[in-house]
């Protein structure tokens, strides 16, 4: 330390802010660390939707169990960090939450077939759906990611339910992920992780249409549930 | 142009493949016609087609397009903010540059009036529209638009403080003069708007200000004021002691690290050289010598901002 009062003052004072802050990474690193591993759980208890058509209601019922446990993390979480802050600590569960908005919005398309709004899966987790100046919410960019997670998922269950002798799914994924990959090209992307991982999206696209495109040439798409032609 | 025929035609039919299986499944009716009309097309008509295939009231399209909103006022305000902090960054070197030129005593009562107008100027003006801007939306969620103006300003208004009182002014003083109340005429309310400075911000800054110090000692070597050298130098050496006790610092700071430790090194050299050899040469012949024996000579690593 020197002789200089103020200097002292100036660096005691930010030490001080430093140990807080690490102190408060660490409370949040925990949280996080458990929180997530509910999601590694729902994530392995969703699989099975690969190779069991009857296990789907079944899964979706369990893992919306376990999105209440999810829900009651968030909460801490939410008590946790402070509410001008959300942003300052965000990536300790950025990835978290992403994974979380593609199982829910899968949970959602699986029980009703269609698309989880924003504000839905907030709602399920328990958060504002809405960036304020303060307080902790499912930000936008994390959701539109999630919905990419969940257009991978659905590219290999197209795959898996043909497999399975299930010639209608496809159809449906394929009118599904068709509208989301219309919807994305509507926002304008800047060169960031989100672009980056929605330029995936078109191999999902190729995938689906290939499936349907085989079933299609050998007559085994399901003739009773034709995919309207719209004018 | 074979292959310019061939490599179209591959193009069409990947992204062409919707519009295939939608002719497919439609029991091929007008197969050929369809394919003659889609040699026509592109990759951006494809989508628009596809886009207009769904019913305009979809859901989904109505979610993506209020996600497209959300995202584009997003990075407007990112935009906005970039520009503001150039604004601030410009002016602070010009501040800087500004206390720099004063070498005399009286000039320097001058200079530092100016510096502190123009201080409030920024103030007043760059500084207010950040916080205006970001009157709604979470501060963090920027913070790196505006890290290098806040940066520079630190710079220059701890170098001026420093200068006018021989104190360096403190984080929260300058937040502290960062709050605006706002008056609506209308409805003759005020509100309270405060533009955030991260302390972090303000840390660098102050990390930075060693190399303005470093400039301004070896200014007064030549100008013959030494008890001003020693003085900046003595503060150099403090701040740097303060940055040598932090721990658990990020990685901006301990980036700063090396230059902050370049600037102590060169200071003290050259108050080294003036207490040497001060009594045999006139003082503007002690401006130093690049130094041959730095001791952390990271000659790529330079603080000089180019007026030197």
């Amino acid at each position: 330390m020197s002789d200089n009062h103020v200097v002292n003052i100036i660096f005691s004072d930010f030490q001080k802010k430093l140990d807080e802050e690490q102190e408060l990474r660490e409370v949040i690193r925990t949280i996080c660390k458990e929180v997530d591993q509910i999601s590694r759980e729902a994530t392995t208890v969703l699989q099975v939707i690969h190779h069991n058509e009857a296990g789907i209601a079944p899964a979706c019922l369990k893992v919306r169990e376990l999105y209440e446990k999810a829900r009651e993390g968030y909460s801490r979480l939410k008590d946790a960090v402070p509410a001008t802050d959300y942003y300052k600590y965000q990536d300790h569960w950025r990835f978290m939450t992403q994974r979380y908005c593609y199982l829910i919005s899968l949970t959602i398309w699986l029980e009703k077939g269609i698309l989880a709004k924003h504000e839905t899966v907030a709602e399920i987790l328990g958060i504002s759906a809405v960036e304020e100046k303060e307080g902790f919410h499912l930000d936008i960019e994390e959701y539109l990611v999630g919905l990419l997670q969940l257009c991978t998922e659905l590219a290999r269950l197209a795959v898996n339910s043909v497999t399975r002798g299930d010639y209608a799914r496809p159809l449906q994924i394929s009118k599904f992920v068709m509208e989301l990959n219309a919807g994305f090209r509507l926002l304008n992307l800047k060169n960031d992780h989100l672009r980056k991982r929605f330029d995936a999206l078109k191999y999902d696209v190729k995938k689906i249409e290939e499936v349907v495109y085989d079933l299609s040439i050998r007559g085994l798409l399901p003739k009773t549930e034709e995919i309207p032609v719209t004018s | 142009m074979p292959g310019k025929a061939t490599r179209r035609s591959a193009k069409h039919n990947c992204q062409g493949l919707d519009t295939t299986n939608r002719i497919l499944v439609s029991r091929h009716i007008c197969r050929h016609r369809s394919r003659g009309h889609n040699q026509h097309h592109t990759l951006s008509s494809v989508a628009k087609e596809t886009v207009a295939s769904f019913p305009a009231n979809s859901p989904i399209l109505a979610m993506f397009k209020e996600a497209a909103t959300k995202l584009n006022d997003r990075q407007d305000r990112h935009e906005r903010l970039v520009k503001l902090s150039r604004d601030i960054t410009i002016e602070s070197k010009r501040i800087i540059f500004l206390l720099h030129s004063a070498l005399t005593k009286e000039s320097c009562e001058n200079t530092i009036q100016e510096a502190n107008e123009r201080l409030q100027k920024l103030i007043k003006g760059p500084i207010r529209s950040i916080g205006l801007e970001l009157e709604n939306s979470p501060a963090y969620l920027h913070s790196r638009a505006v890290t290098a103006g806040f940066q520079e300003y630190v710079e220059a208004r701890t170098l001026c403080s420093l200068m006018e009182k021989k104190e360096l002014i403190q984080w929260n003083e300058v937040q502290k003069e960062f709050t605006y109340i706002i008056k609506n005429e209308e409805k003759d309310e005020e509100k309270v708007v405060t533009t955030m400075i991260p302390q972090l911000d303000y840390m660098l800054g102050v990390s930075d200000l060693t190399g303005e110090l470093m400039r301004r000692t070896i200014n007064c070597i030549s100008s013959g004021d030494s008890d001003e050298c020693f003085h900046c130098c003595q503060v150099v050496r403090d701040l740097y002691t303060g940055y040598l006790g932090l721990f658990g610092v990020g990685k901006e700071l301990s980036r700063k690290m090396s230059t902050t430790r370049a600037n102590v090194a060169k200071v003290e050299a050259a108050v080294y050289a003036l207490r040497v050899r001060g009594g045999e040469a006139p003082p503007p012949l002690l401006l130093p010598p690049p130094m041959p024996n730095d001791w952390e000579n990271h000659g790529h690593h330079s603080d000089d901002e180019g007026f030197y």
